[in-house]
């Protein structure tokens, strides 16, 4: 199932968060929102990466994926991407 | 240092300043800067009609209202850089251009945010407002938000685009922006009201284009000590900004990519 949700980083930008579960498995996951990821294309290869994860691995590897480098976040950290995502996984699974 | 300042007049065919051609004269410049075809430089502009504009990891259909936007003649577009949602109407916006290792281009981008954004400062002071950088991206005057910026790296280069607000029109802006209810919209034109502000609020009186990039040119000028040398786009970038116009900025693919 799908769940969408969005989170206002205290002081930061907004997290807009979508993910798709199936039989417990992340089948694509999408971080939107105002924030910066340099360089962008490094961004969008750690969330294409989360496809295919457990739900219950979901949230330690985003905070790795997301933490690699060359890849710098500015307004949002690895951890609250994680941490929605996680939010947002479990949602969907309880659909 | 030397800048070209690059003449913002209209490229000769289609819509002259549409949201697509800015981005599209944007990333050309991205290209013969980082080919070393152009040297570093600088363009002022503006938008006809008004556009709203999208940050690189926005949704265009989850922040816009584009029935709205369609029937007020407002062209929307998704940008290179990060950020946020932006209503370009009443602005002067900036593009600069430099390969990384520039001056204005150290390794630390919170660094490189602060050096470029100290020209709009001095540009904003000459024009009598007081300003200072308020990280990670905006500019800000008695404690209101009057200019933002973005930034993006590509192609070994550094591309940062803001705006500085002559007005502003929250009402309209919220018009074609999607708000999580409807009912909250009047609180959320007065939280715009509350945050953010133009030069025309603070200084009571119509500022017009003209002279605001006449105060940003000598402001960039005195705080990166650079001589700003006027020079149109090459032949070159002016195909290349009509070919990302339609290629990319006009398309679907680009524009609803996430």
């Amino acid at each position: 199932m799908i769940a969408r949700h969005d989170y206002k980083i205290p002081g930061g930008k907004l997290l807009r968060v979508e993910v798709e579960v199936e039989s417990g498995v992340v089948l694509r996951a999408i971080v939107r929102g105002d924030f910066f990821a340099h360089p962008e294309e490094a961004f969008e290869a750690a969330e294409a990466d989360l496809t295919g994860l457990p739900v219950d691995r979901l949230g330690d590897a985003a905070l790795s994926l997301f933490s690699k480098p060359p890849l710098k976040l500015f307004g949002a950290t690895p951890a609250d991407i994680a941490q929605v995502l996680t939010e947002t996984a479990h949602a969907a699974q309880a659909r | 240092m030397r800048l070209r300042l690059v003449d913002s007049r209209p490229l000769s065919k289609g819509p002259s300043s549409s949201g697509a051609v800015n981005m599209g004269i944007d990333e050309a410049l991205l290209g013969s800067v980082s080919s070393g075809e152009s040297p570093p430089s600088l363009r002022l502009y503006r938008w006809s009609p008004p556009c709203v504009t999208v940050g690189y990891f926005q949704s265009l259909d989850a922040e816009i209202d584009l029935d709205a936007c369609h029937a007020a003649g407002v062209d929307v577009v998704r940008r290179l850089t990060g950020g946020g949602a932006v209503f370009h109407d009443a602005e002067i916006t900036y593009s600069l251009v430099v390969p990384l290792g520039h001056e204005l281009a150290p390794e630390d981008i919170l660094e490189s945010y602060r050096l470029i954004c100290s020209g709009l400062v001095v540009g904003l002071r000459l024009l009598g407002v007081e300003s200072s950088f308020e990280p990670i991206n905006d500019i800000a005057a008695s404690g209101k938000k009057i200019s933002g910026n973005a930034q993006t790296r590509r192609q070994g280069c550094l591309l940062q685009h803001g705006t500085v607000l002559l007005a502003l029109n929250p009402e309209l802006m919220f018009s074609l922006l999607r708000v999580p209810a409807e009912k909250l919209k009047g609180k959320l034109i007065e939280d715009v009201k509350a945050r953010v502000t133009s030069l025309s609020s603070i200084l009571g009186r119509e500022v017009a284009f003209e002279e605001a990039g006449e105060a940003l040119k000598k402001g960039f000028s005195a705080a990166w000590g650079a001589e700003l040398q006027p020079g149109p786009l090459t032949r070159t970038e002016a195909a290349e900004a009509q070919r990302f116009a339609t290629e990319r900025f006009s398309s679907r693919e680009w524009n609803h990519r996430r």
